[in-house]
């Protein structure tokens, strides 16, 4: 049987309250004005973070050759990271007419005996795709014949936008790791991390707090991730999702599997933090580990909020304009609020129902919610007074025409904002471009225009 | 002269430095003004190229996607998607020109882009590059020969004064923009074709990436048939004058394979000279001469006690080989991305097709690295030093704006590459002294 997820379903989440109201999903992209990364991309951000997992793709150039080692998910794998190892059929003339196939396979054999991954994921892409090279059936027998798990991706880029390849990675690490091994122990406090990345090693800000508790990450999907702990996510007592809508399908299918619960959280800036640390320890129930929680929360905000007070001042009266996607419209806001900037727009372009809602929520009746950031921004700043744009690098035109701050939070950003610390690297990069005399004075005027 | 490998021997890359033909077709587009890329295939394909050129040049990119789908991929013939993007496009924004090239995407479904491309009446070139064929270089190649195929007029005079120059796609827009004010200098009007220097040559605009910013224009484009010669730039661009003689059979076609370096230079220049009629250069050049000859004596004794390991395209390879060569140093390994007729021509022991395991494995050829940010990490993995150049660079600024051509460019590479080896060898004497410091106080 193909191992292929029907996309349909998958498109249509009945986890996700926006679905009820809707018969179906429509995600055909418009020729000509669509923006973003494929299926394939969005499965490799999903599975990338399994640094002892190598990560093939089975396709042309365009499918890697500018975007590996370009994660940046730090890992705690002693061996090598093979998140930042690059492996591509390269598929040629040949491939395509007499199928790519044997290729494959001899490619798994090198990995296999160069690299001794943990696992390997096999990345369909679409041209194989279109082809109909079987990858079930060459990994179907590499694994039997290594006695490693090759797992097939089957996320071609043209079945849909990223979103839907981070789900369809989700629906791959279900079928074919998750259940395939059991824990050596277990505990009664432990949870699985399911959409954290660890991006610039944001799960390092918060997991010793976890850990601290008596709560134990049994794994993660898949930041600093490992394939033998992914193997034995279903003795795990509660999923939390990270930031991470596209995985509500994997967190569900894990319910009805294995009776998990899930919860989903959030660990940018102090509010957000102290409630995700708070709701996973309701989630498990019990009433001491809850009181301990309650403490630890109140000491990491006293210590947080001391560290903090040099930069009040300087944030004092501050309003920000955000710009940026999905739920980073109301995440990044709740850090901002932290820290006492007054956020008085956010963008919901690439946001979901949900997420729109939680943003008014977080940012008050009087925010301006912007569907269309780049024609929309310019008249917000000046309408608000705003002193400070969070955007991603296209805005910074914008900024510097309106002579006000600008800071980068797109995905290339160097350092983790999450969790309590987080916010205080936050509050330096703001204070820094707060400061920064370079956006007022890169738009002075020549001295031949005077 | 080098032994030189042509096939990889492996059924897969391991830490790849090859990039794809669209790819380069995507960026000779980007070199012609008030043009919109439109990559016809899935959104994937764009995606992961727009990425690579904006974080690249640190510059907002313009480049549109048929985003050809499983549906569209199976009904269509590519009418469709063309057809419909082209109308988008024109909704939201009004380019010169559209430039439609293909992925593996689109070429294995077979679509007839030609056929397509007769359907449409606004300003627009097509060229067909899948992905499972060349790489970077072809595919700036086909692409500067589609613009000249389909948009230049033909012409059956010339202007004795007017050049076209071909630049290979590795070099920097700075670089473009240097030697075209070079030639310029000797009396000559220059049009590069593709002209990266004036788009991403990392200039404050009004810049949202709607469409690219500067370039040769289609104006331009359509008269340049009136040139007295075709000058190109690395082996891989060479086919581009015979394109263009087809359209004037008098122009005069002058190929080098690089102007880097003391010899490379001295040969355009003689060229130049020659064919100005003039007895010597622009002073300037003169000055910068001698500056190129005293930068190769302070700097020989440095890079002429290194092995360098080269990683690259073909005629980034050939250029930066040249340079070091002058002045005694010693590439152990060349590793190209494809296969190229200029490889034979490498000055190096050794010239290989391959990736960065090949290079990992053959760690005791070398001691200096040049090449892509890749080669970074494995500079770090092998316990080397690199120095970044080529395709693409995510770890540094000012990228457009580094200039290795000509005497000038010429003398800067040969000190910044010499003060990089002196920096590595002081580093390993550090290390060595603190040993034995360590072992003395033991």
């Amino acid at each position: 049987m193909s191992s292929k997820p029907k996309i349909k379903e998958l498109l249509v989440e009945s986890a996700c309250e926006h679905n009820k109201s809707k018969k179906g999903s429509c995600n055909a992209p418009t020729p000509g004005a669509t923006t973003g990364g494929c299926a394939l991309d969005g499965a490799q951000i999903a599975l990338f973070p399994f640094a002892d997992a190598a990560h093939l793709i089975h396709g042309p150039m365009s499918c890697v050759g500018g975007a590996w080692e370009t994660r940046l998910t730090p890992t705690s794998w002693s061996g090598r990271d093979l998140t930042q190892t690059g492996f591509a059929t390269d598929i040629n003339n040949n491939d395509v007419v007499f199928s790519g196939e044997k290729k494959l396979a001899a490619a798994i054999d090198h990995i296999v005996a160069n690299y001794a991954p943990e696992a390997v994921f096999v990345y369909s892409t679409c041209v194989p795709a279109m082809t109909g090279d079987d990858i079930d059936a060459v990994c179907k027998q590499k694994s039997e014949q290594h006695g490693t798990p090759c797992v097939p991706v089957h996320a071609p880029g043209f079945v849909g936008a990223k979103n839907l390849g981070s789900r369809i990675a989700g629906e791959a690490v279900l079928k074919h790791l998750i259940g395939t091994k059991e824990p050596e122990e277990t505990t009664p406090f432990d949870i699985n991390l399911i959409g954290e990345h660890n991006n610039t090693g944001e799960l390092w800000r918060y997991r010793h707090l976890l850990e601290e508790l008596g709560i134990r990450v049994l794994s993660t999907f898949s930041g600093d991730g490992r394939i033998a702990s992914i193997r034995t996510a279903h003795r795990a007592k509660l999923n939390v999702i990270v930031c991470a809508k596209s995985l509500v399908s994997m967190t569900r299918k894990m319910q009805e599997q294995y009776g998990i619960p899930w919860i989903s959280c959030s660990f940018y800036g102090k509010t957000d933090t102290s409630k995700s640390i708070l709701a996973i320890a309701e989630a498990l129930g019990d009433a001491d580990l809850i009181e301990r929680t309650r403490a630890l929360i109140a000491r990491e905000e006293a210590r947080l909020e001391e560290k903090l007070i040099p930069y009040r001042e300087i944030f004092a009266g501050k309003k920000a304009v955000l710009n940026t996607g999905g739920n980073k419209a109301w995440s990044i806001a709740s850090a901002l609020q932290d820290l006492g900037i007054e956020v008085v727009a956010t963008s919901v372009r690439k946001s979901t129902e949900a997420d729109k809602a939680k943003a008014r929520e977080y940012l008050g009746e009087n925010a301006i919610l912007m569907t269309s950031p780049a024609t929309q921004q310019a008249k917000v700043i000046d309408d608000t007074g705003a002193h400070l744009l969070l955007a991603g690098g296209r805005s910074l035109y914008t900024a510097i025409k309106k002579r006000i701050a600008f800071t980068d939070v797109n995905q290339e950003k160097k350092k983790s904002y999450g969790g309590y610390d987080g916010l205080l690297v936050l509050a330096e990069d703001l204070k820094n471009s707060l400061q920064n005399p370079v956006f007022e004075l890169v738009d002075r005027k020549a001295p031949w225009q005077q | 002269m080098a032994t030189v490998r042509r096939k990889s021997g492996k059924p897969l890359q391991v830490n790849p430095h090859k990039l794809s033909q669209p790819m380069g077709a995507t960026l000779a587009f980007l070199g012609v003004d008030r043009c919109m890329p439109l990559m016809h295939g899935g959104q994937g394909c764009a995606s992961f190229t727009k990425v690579m050129f904006t974080r690249h040049f640190c510059e907002p990119i313009a480049l549109q996607t048929t985003a050809v789908n499983d549906v569209i991929a199976v009904l269509d013939g590519g009418d469709y998607s063309i057809l419909e993007s082209i109308k988008n496009i024109h909704d939201k924004v009004a380019p010169e020109l559209i430039g439609v090239h293909t992925t593996g995407l689109t070429e294995t479904k077979g679509d007839d882009l030609r056929g397509v491309a007769s359907k449409i009446d606004v300003p627009l070139v097509y060229v067909n590059t899948p992905d499972y064929q060349g790489g970077l270089e072809s595919g700036w190649t086909l692409t500067t020969q589609a613009l000249i195929d389909q948009l230049t007029e033909p012409c059956d005079r010339v202007d004795a004064q007017k050049i076209v120059l071909v630049p290979h796609v590795s070099l920097q827009p700075i670089e473009v923009e240097k030697l075209r004010d070079f030639i310029e200098s000797f009396g000559f009007k220059v049009v590069a074709v593709p002209d990266l220097s004036s788009s991403l040559d990392n200039h404050l605009g009004e810049k949202q990436a709607s469409l690219s910013s500067g370039g040769v224009t289609v104006a331009e484009l359509k008269q340049l048939a009136d040139a007295a010669f075709v000058v190109t730039l690395g082996a891989s661009v060479k086919p581009v004058g015979a394109t263009l003689q087809k359209k004037n059979p008098a122009i005069q076609h002058r190929h080098f394979d690089h102007v880097n370096g003391l010899q490379g230079t001295d040969a355009l220049v003689a060229w130049l000279l020659e064919t100005s009629g003039r007895d010597t250069p622009p002073p300037v050049v003169e000055r910068w001469r001698k500056r190129l000859q005293d930068a190769m004596l302070d700097s020989h004794f440095s890079i002429g006690q290194t092995r360098f390991l080269l990683v690259a395209e073909p005629d980034h390879l050939a250029s930066m080989a040249a340079s070091l060569r002058e002045v005694g140093g010693k590439v152990a390994l060349a590793i190209s991305t494809v296969d190229s007729p200029i490889l034979g021509d490498i000055e190096a022991d050794q010239v290989i097709v391959g990736d960065l395991e090949d290079a990992e494995k053959m760690r005791d050829a070398y001691d200096l690295i040049i090449g892509n940010f890749h080669t970074e990490a494995l500079a770090h993995r092998v316990a080397k030093k690199a120095v970044m150049r080529g395709f693409p660079n995510y770890e540094e600024v000012g990228i457009a704006l580094k200039n290795d051509l000509l005497y000038e460019g010429g003398a800067y590479f040969l000190f910044e590459i010499a003060n990089a080896a002196e920096r590595m060898r002081e580093e390993l004497v550090h290390h060595e002294r603190e040993r034995i410091k360590l072992q003395g106080a033991a």
